[in-house]
């Protein structure tokens, strides 16, 4: 029977593990979190995520930058890797599909990176179409895969335009389909002329975007749990 | 008594010589071919990258339509980095506007980084194109406005030769390494930029973006790239300015201390600040947002952006990146009729 006490100390590894962007320890702790039978999505969100909660703080106060951020992601994928195939399929009420890329004439992909990354913690099936993505193929992937959710990355003001060409697409197929877009250029404004449903401008703001979304997430699995253990 | 200036090419050579000026210049060092120029000639936008006289041609209309104060070549952010070796793609398939990326990257790994340095590096690529370029557009225009071109920084070249995600990790980990391919690449862009001064360009923007502190802390920064930033400047002779986008008022200093002639900031960095900072004397260059304002904005908010950038105190009206093709003529003209009025 594993301890509150011990249960605790793994997650507060974990957590500082992807603070301190050390993968060796995220891994140890991951792999005791395994063998001790803890509960996997637990050392995830209450760990792992946890942990990417605070990193995104540090972005913000400036302490840390971008390549704090992508050492602390590896850190962190170094604990999923461990701890997914552990996961229970949870019904999150949500279909949890995604579609992901850096648009046709970008080839900068940190920050959809960054969104992947979430996606891929909270369990999302993620359909990553890598960069330099010819606009079709976003609808077409969109339309295979039944995704309710497609986001669309870009990082120069140069490429950003042919955004707007996939949500006209997307929308013309699929009227419902969530979108969500990114990239340093991107605004407020441009996200609401174009119908885009959610925007992040950059590095930090798209971890915040994707932080809050997985807590949503989190705050379902735990209304889910509760309302399991009522009946 | 205002000082009295025949053309653009004067008021700029007299702002860069820290001499008075009659009004701020309205000019960029990046690209700023519209695609009423482009139409007008009758070229696709993917040609003009593969061709000097559609390159000169084209990087001319700006000031032959609407009076923008320079005309720059290229166009694109590959040129270095194709001559180093990368493989670029121009899209010449697509109808739409896109601009030339790196295909294929030089080094792969950790282990790839230890680079040389072409010996025939000037007759590789298109440097020779941008050359024949520059000289074109000394010919047909060069009398009534200065000709511009521009080279990546050095972390912005690595970031164009090698991935950027191991390179910013790297910059962390293992600075030494980067800081030696840095050395390099900075000689590459002396080598590149010396040898566009000798066709007799009249300014030279060294854009290190990738350094942005949007990416970067202003430690690295000052640590890592400015090093090498100096070594750059205090090998060129002739105007340069130095541009970084996103946000850039921590190290507004450092990159007046680098040792250029101007800087070039966008629309993040707060002007206001980074005067009071530098100091009456200093030329700064910006900040207006070239796609939100000058495409997306109408002609009133061009104008009243245009107001603003110079009451905040720039020393020239220029955009905080490359100005997007399709840029609306009415907003360009609305721009230039704005700062005409002073």
């Amino acid at each position: 029977m594993l301890s509150e006490e011990k249960k605790k100390e793994i997650l507060e590894r974990l957590k500082n593990g992807v603070i301190q962007y050390d993968e060796d320890a995220v891994k140890e702790a991951a792999q005791e979190a395994v063998e001790l039978g803890m509960d996997a999505n637990e050392a995830i969100f209450d760990g792992l995520v946890s942990g990417m909660e605070e990193v995104g703080k540090l972005f913000e106060e400036q302490e840390y930058f971008v390549p704090e951020l992508l050492m602390c992601a590896d850190a962190l994928y170094a604990g999923l890797d461990i701890l997914k195939p552990h996961v229970k399929k949870m019904d999150l009420g949500v279909k949890g599909s995604v579609v992901i890329g850096t648009v046709e004439g970008d080839v900068h992909d940190i920050g959809k990176n960054i969104v992947k990354m979430m996606f891929d913690v909270a369990g999302f099936e993620v359909y990553d179409l890598g960069r330099d993505v010819p606009l079709d193929k976003f609808v077409e992937e969109q339309i295979k895969t039944e995704s309710d959710l497609v986001c669309l990355s870009a990082m120069m003001t140069t490429t950003m335009v042919g955004m707007q060409k996939v949500i006209d697409k997307l929308r013309e197929k699929n009227p419902n389909v969530k979108i969500m877009i990114g990239g340093a250029p991107v605004s407020k404004d441009i996200a609401e002329k174009w119908g885009a449903d959610g925007y992040a401008a950059d590095a930090n703001n798209a971890l915040k975007e994707a932080i809050n979304m997985i807590s949503s997430l989190k705050k379902m699995r735990e209304e889910a749990e509760s309302n399991k253990a009522k009946s | 008594m205002a000082v009295s200036v025949t053309n653009a090419k004067e008021r700029i050579t007299r702002l860069f010589n820290g001499e008075e000026v009659d009004r701020p210049p309205c000019f960029s060092g990046m690209g700023n071919v519209t695609t009423e120029g482009l139409k007008q000639l009758g070229y696709k936008f993917a040609a003009t990258h593969l061709d000097a006289k559609q390159m000169a041609d084209a990087a001319a209309t700006t000031y032959k339509l609407f009076g923008f104060e320079c005309a720059v070549v290229p166009f694109d952010l590959c040129v270095e980095a194709e001559a180093l070796g990368c493989e670029i793609n121009v899209y010449a398939h697509s109808e739409d506007i896109l601009y030339p990326t790196i295909r294929e990257k030089v080094i792969h790994n950790e282990d790839e980084m230890d680079i040389s340095v072409p010996s025939d590096l000037l007759s590789r690529g298109r440097i020779g194109l941008v050359k024949e370029a520059i000289k074109l557009l000394k010919a047909d225009i060069g009398d009534a406005v200065p000709i511009g071109t521009y080279v990546l920084g050095p972390f912005t070249l690595a970031g164009q030769i090698m991935e950027l995600n191991d390179l910013l990790k790297l910059s962390f980990k293992k600075p030494d390494k980067v800081g030696s391919l840095l050395g390099r690449l900075s000689d590459v862009i002396i080598e590149v930029a010396k040898s566009y001064e000798e066709v007799g360009v009249d300014y030279i923007t060294v854009r290190e973006m990738g350094a942005t502190s949007d990416v970067l802390s202003p430690r690295v920064f000052k640590n890592l790239i400015l090093p090498y930033l100096k070594r750059i400047f205090e090998q060129l002779k002739g105007n340069t300015v130095l541009h970084i986008c996103g946000k850039t008022n921590d190290i507004a200093p450092f990159m007046m201390e680098s040792g250029t002639k101007a800087i070039s900031v966008d629309q993040k960095n707060d002007i206001v600040e980074t005067r009071k900072k530098l100091g009456h004397d200093a030329l700064i260059f910006g900040n207006y947002d070239p796609y939100n304002v000058l495409v997306a904005g109408d002609e009133e908010k061009v104008r009243s952006t245009i107001r603003e950038c110079i009451e905040n105190g720039v020393s020239a009206v220029w955009p905080g990146c490359d100005i997007w093709p399709t840029v609306p003529a009415e907003n360009m003209k609305a721009m230039m009729d704005e700062i005409n009025r002073r």
